[in-house]
């Protein structure tokens, strides 16, 4: 014996004047963003002990090691993307590259990934960065712990998606991320696997957009087949092996996603 | 001011036919009030010229004030920053002189000397030979560098003045940030603003290096009598310039803009300003997939109108008194956190002047544009520093990043033609042997 | 007002003890009660011009045994006329609406239950008692009101908080109690021991959600009072159970399939918490409920054999902190005030479970204080109403 469910809670209208959106209950999106979480939380815990290899093998002086390990631990921070940057402090001491800060590669502020990628494939070095490997441990697990607390803001998962294809655009597409080790590759896989993610998460929303969907299944699959090319083993070719012209698709497909994904928010009736 | 007629001057027969002789074509005709803009003109070329009657407003060089600062802002801008090479207080001397007497003229318009043909050219030649002032301003500023032990100056330095530190959303290319000397150019023509960079540089070889160099403009708006003035719009589409304080109101920009006598800075800055210029990156690709609202969210202001949530019209108030909470106007909304409308905030606005700025492509293939930010204030830290720390952290700096600029102080204007720039600071750094 | 006649359990060597106890904690339970019916008729008694709809409950039966009400708030009066204490739920299918626990044999407790238009079943006394029906039919006035819900999109985020929270505890629960699960039938009493304060706490902490499941709950929870044959009724199992065969019987005697079956029901209760689609009310409306419900149950205590309870009251307390704290960024600014008094009642509960604390643990529940447990009685008693009050401010109630 059931009762009725409550017609008010079943439809959210969102007092926005097109007519075009769907009507998305607010509650729908519980499922999805906790979902999320926990996929996050799942990267972060690998993260964290990526991290430790690869820390401990600059530590160790295992140059071979250290640089074998540098792409295949960023990706899982390249796929949390939107959810680390809330913490941007932690973002910049992480991720944060040369051309950020003043001083370039010099500056006492360039810390993190880029700064033991430096040593390991510009410097060619272990030298001298035992400080930074001790502080990239240290701040990722700090991340790790912060986003435990977070309740995650709702237009911040579902903007995710957006967000990570323009991290794409903006630095992988043109290899300006990982400039020494020419391993952006690696990178744009974890933002392109991160912004997949929340999209499957929230399609089972998005029924009465059948075309919307189809379309950007169609740009994702353009850009993994495209990048597929260029695996290598568990990861992939350097950056520079990448054509002209399957450049020009990729950026053809993610500036396409980058469109499509940014009225995700819209269509899902959040601001 | 008029420029001079060109009929009743000595001029060379080779001139005068070129003045004189041709018709619509190379059109470079003077005070002709038949003048009139041709671009629908059915005789006019392809590769004519543009015309206007706008080129010969022009601006007072001579005041207590350099220009530049609160004149009313034309379309386009240009700052260059330069290193001095001048080795010497005599040297810096020669710079400072020379400077003003370009300046004067160039803001002037004239006709420019004819060289022996075997030389080199006087000028760039891009305004043709009798320059228009077209509504030229040039405002010379000074950074805390050229405090520094070269030039006996220190004692005389601006007592907020410093070198620019980044902020925490900078990114700053050394290459494009702080210079001894900056040099603002603003008028109705980009064409005439790098008329004056060349003719600066051409000019001061020896004493001037260019450092870095930004070009920028804003969008003209139709004339429309009556009704109230618009700030211009920027590249992410809203309008930039609101609820600056009024440049024609000056106890205002006493109280302000300009330094004021004992007021703890040094006596020779009287009548002197600060100016903080910031090259600020755009992400406008990114910016264009943002919905509207969020936009909107992010400045605290409507996009079409420019008004903020609590008002009808871009001139309205913002009113924060019933929105403790940010229901209305979020509590990280851009001009919010700029001004939140308190009475001690009354202390910090500053007088904005900037214009957009679009270099082509970056090297990611993304737009390189932005805001070239241009800002007055009569202390660096009440104004600029106070208001950018207020932002740090701001939810706009997803989309924006300051990549160059500095911090400089904008000397004391020429009073008279026995005056020259930066007379006052050499004078006051005068040893008593000099 | 008679004390009842205590039934006793038979043919054990600790039944003497135990008849002690149980004596024991009726009077308990009767303080207990006289303190939660008197603020339940404080906060019943508001409503002076609603009518209170009496429910009487026999040994066997309600009467009425079918209600019908109109949609929007009434105010229940449970009358218990039988001679065991009771608990009396409405119920939606298997999740429980609405419930008071511990009605006195002889007292009368007030409900004031939201209803929205639908058939509940209510239950009836003993767990064996057969249910009774509400109808709830559909108002205008109600209507009217569910049009006029807040925006719930300030909700996603804690409701999404709240359920990664259920997903990781509820994979603890099943984690620990496969342990205890594997103790048991093993053989291994001690071991066993030590891990049933770890089940309970695993299961108290996913209890405000969880106690909504009340077929799971009373599979999983429930106590030998509410059975007609108490520790002897085929019916009672799962961790209680457990519990009396361990610390009550010293052995593992029987508990191999009850043991199965609480694996089983943990594996269920998992699920069903995947899948679960909780409302913004039920933040702050769960936590009223398990509030209320721990008012009503702590001075008799749960734990009767193993005297571990405040092992699980710390879990419940724990809870309850989690949930304030998602509640914290959705109230109202109006509210601000109503969430610093959860807060400041999460933490008065805190602190008086410290000082009860003892090594790393608690005091045995029998050296905990009738003043004590009443203390934690009207801590709860207050975060409960707090919790409704919040819940009216959201607009939500």
């Amino acid at each position: 014996m059931k009762p009725l469910l409550p017609a008010a809670f079943a439809v959210l209208s969102l007092g926005i004047a097109s007519p075009a959106m769907a009507e998305v209950s607010a509650l729908d999106l519980v499922q999805p963003i906790s979902d999320y979480k926990l996929y996050v939380s799942e990267h972060l815990a690998t993260l964290v002990d990526n991290t430790k290899a690869f820390t401990d093998a600059v530590k160790a002086g295992d140059i071979d090691k250290a640089k074998a390990l540098f792409a295949p631990t960023r990706i899982d921070y390249e796929s949390i993307e939107p959810i680390a940057e809330l913490f941007s402090d932690l973002d910049a001491a992480i991720d944060s590259r040369a051309d950020d800060h003043e001083q370039a590669e010099k500056d006492p502020g360039f810390t993190g990934f880029h700064r033991l990628e430096y040593a390991l494939f510009a410097e060619n070095t272990t030298e001298g960065v035992g400080e930074f490997a001790d502080k990239l441990m240290q701040d990722v697990t700090d991340l790790n712990s912060r986003i435990a607390d977070l309740t995650f803001p709702p237009n911040v998962v579902v903007g995710g998606a957006a967000a990570l294809m323009e991290e794409v655009a903006a630095t992988k597409i043109s290899g300006e991320e990982d400039r020494y080790s020419h391993t952006d590759l690696w990178d744009f896989k974890g933002n392109f696997d991160g912004s997949r993610k929340i999209f499957e998460l929230v399609k089972p929303l998005l029924t009465d957009d059948a075309d919307f969907v189809a379309k950007v299944d169609d740009n994702f699959n353009t850009v993994d087949a495209t990048l597929a090319k260029y695996k290598e083993g568990d990861g992939y070719q350097s950056y520079d092996k990448l054509s002209e012209d399957d450049r020009r698709v990729l950026a053809g497909a993610v500036n396409t996603l980058a469109e499509d994904l940014s009225t995700l928010q819209g269509k899902l009736g959040l601001e | 001011m008029r420029a001079d007629d060109p009929e009743d001057k000595g001029l060379s027969t080779n001139r005068r036919r070129l003045l004189l002789g041709l018709g619509a074509a190379g059109g470079l005709l003077a005070s002709s009030s038949a003048l009139a803009v041709t671009a629908t003109d059915p005789a006019s070329q392809v590769a004519d010229a543009p015309e206007s009657d706008e080129t010969q407003e022009a601006q007072a060089f001579h005041g207590v004030h350099q220009s530049g600062v609160v004149t009313p802002r034309p379309a386009f801008g240009m700052v260059a920053s330069f290193d001095v090479l001048a080795r010497d207080r005599a040297g810096l001397e020669r710079l400072f002189k020379t400077l003003t007497s370009r300046i004067a003229f160039l803001m002037r318009g004239g006709e420019v000397p004819e060289l022996d043909p075997k030389l080199p050219p006087a000028d760039s030649g891009i305004l043709g030979p009798v320059v228009a002032p077209n509504n030229l301003t040039i405002t010379v500023s000074v950074g805390a560098s050229l405090f520094d032990d070269r030039f006996g100056l220190a004692a005389a330095k601006p007592r907020t003045l410093d070198r620019m530190s980044a902020f925490k959303n900078d990114a700053l290319n050394a290459r494009l940030c702080h210079g001894d000397i900056c040099v603002q150019m603003s008028s109705n023509g980009a064409d005439t603003n790098m008329y004056a960079l060349r003719d600066i540089i051409k000019n001061l070889p020896d004493l001037l290096l260019l450092r870095w160099q930004q070009e920028g403009s804003v969008p003209v708006l139709p004339a429309k009598p009556g009704a109230h003035h618009e700030s211009a719009r920027n590249f992410l589409g809203f309008r930039d310039g609101s609820a600056n304080p009024d440049s024609r109101d000056e106890p205002e920009m006493n109280r302000l803009v300009w330094v004021q006598p004992e007021s703890g800075e040094p006596e020779w800055a009287v009548g002197g300003t600060y100016q903080a210029v910031r090259i600020i990156r755009n992400f406008v690709e990114r910016w264009d997939r943002t919905p509207l609202r969020e936009q909107e969210r992010i400045f605290g202001r409507r996009k079409a109108t420019g008004a903020p949530f609590t008002g009808q019209v871009e001139s309205d108030v913002p009113d924060y008194s019933n929105d403790p909470k940010g229901e209305v106007t979020a509590l990280d909304a851009h001009i919010r956190l700029a001004n939140p409308r308190t009475h001690a905030a009354r202390e910090n606005l500053i007088l904005r002047r900037p214009f957009n700025y679009s270099n082509g492509v970056a090297s990611n293939g993304q737009l390189d544009q932005g805001l070239l930010f241009i800002c007055y204030q009569q202390d660096l830290e009440r104004g600029f520093i106070t208001v950018q720390n207020l932002l740090n952290g701001e939810p706009l700096e997803e989309y924006i990043k300051p990549v160059g600029g500095g911090y400089f102080f904008v000397l004391p204007g020429v009073v008279d033609d026995t005056d020259y720039l930066g007379r006052n600071l050499l004078a006051a750094t005068a040893s008593p042997a000099t | 007002m008679s004390p009842p006649s205590a039934s006793q359990p038979h043919g054990n060597p600790q039944s003497g003890l135990v008849r002690f106890g149980l004596a024991g904690a009726i009077l308990l339970v009767l303080l207990g009660g006289a303190a939660f019916y008197y603020t339940s008729t404080l906060r019943g008694g508001d409503d002076a011009s609603a009518k209170a709809l009496r429910v009487t409950i026999s040994a066997n039966a309600c009467d009425p045994n079918e209600l019908t009400v109109p949609a929007g708030t009434t105010l229940f009066e449970i009358a218990n006329a039988s001679d065991r204490a009771v608990e009396w739920e409405i119920l939606d299918g298997v999740m429980v609406v609405e419930e008071r626990e511990n009605i006195a044999p002889g007292f009368v407790q007030s409900l004031s239950a939201k209803l929205k238009p639908g058939d509940y079943a209510i239950t009836c006394g003993l767990l064996s008692n057969p249910r009774g029906v509400l109808h709830v039919m559909p108002s205008a006035a109600a209507d009217a009101e569910a049009a006029a819900q807040p925006t719930l999109t300030a909700f996603i985020g804690p409701l999404a908080e709240y359920k990664v929270f259920l997903t990781l505890k509820s994979n603890a629960f099943v984690k620990v109690v496969g342990a205890l699960s594997d103790a048991v039938k093993a053989g291994n009493v001690e071991t066993a021991k030590t891990l049933y304060p770890a089940s309970r706490a695993a299961y108290a902490e996913i209890e405000p959600e969880a106690a909504r499941f009340a077929d799971l709950h009373n599979s999983i929870d429930g106590i030998a009072d509410y059975f007609a044959q108490r520790e002897a009724d085929p019916a009672f199992t799962g961790l209680h159970r457990i519990e009396y065969g361990l610390f009550a019987q010293n052995n593992v005697d029987g508990l191999a399939s009850v043991a199965d079956r609480l694996v089983a029901d943990a594996a269920t209760l998992q699920q069903r918490l995947k899948e679960v689609k909780t409302q913004p009310a039920d933040l702050a409306g769960n936590a009223e409920r398990l509030a209320s419900a721990a008012a009503s149950a702590i001075v008799v205590g749960e734990d009767h054999y193993a005297n571990t309870d405040l092992v699980a009251i710390a879990a419940n307390v724990s809870s309850m902190r989690k949930i304030v704290g998602l509640l914290g960024p959705v109230a109202p600014t109006g509210a601000k005030d109503l969430v610093a008094n959860l807060d400041a009642d999460v933490k008065a509960l805190e602190a008086k479970l410290d000082a009860l604390r003892k090594g790393d643990g608690f005091v045995p529940y029998t050296d905990a204080s009738v003043e004590a447990r009443q203390g934690l009685a009207q801590g709860f008693s207050t975060l409960a109403e707090h919790l409704g009050v919040l819940n009216v401010a959201l607009g939500l109630s």
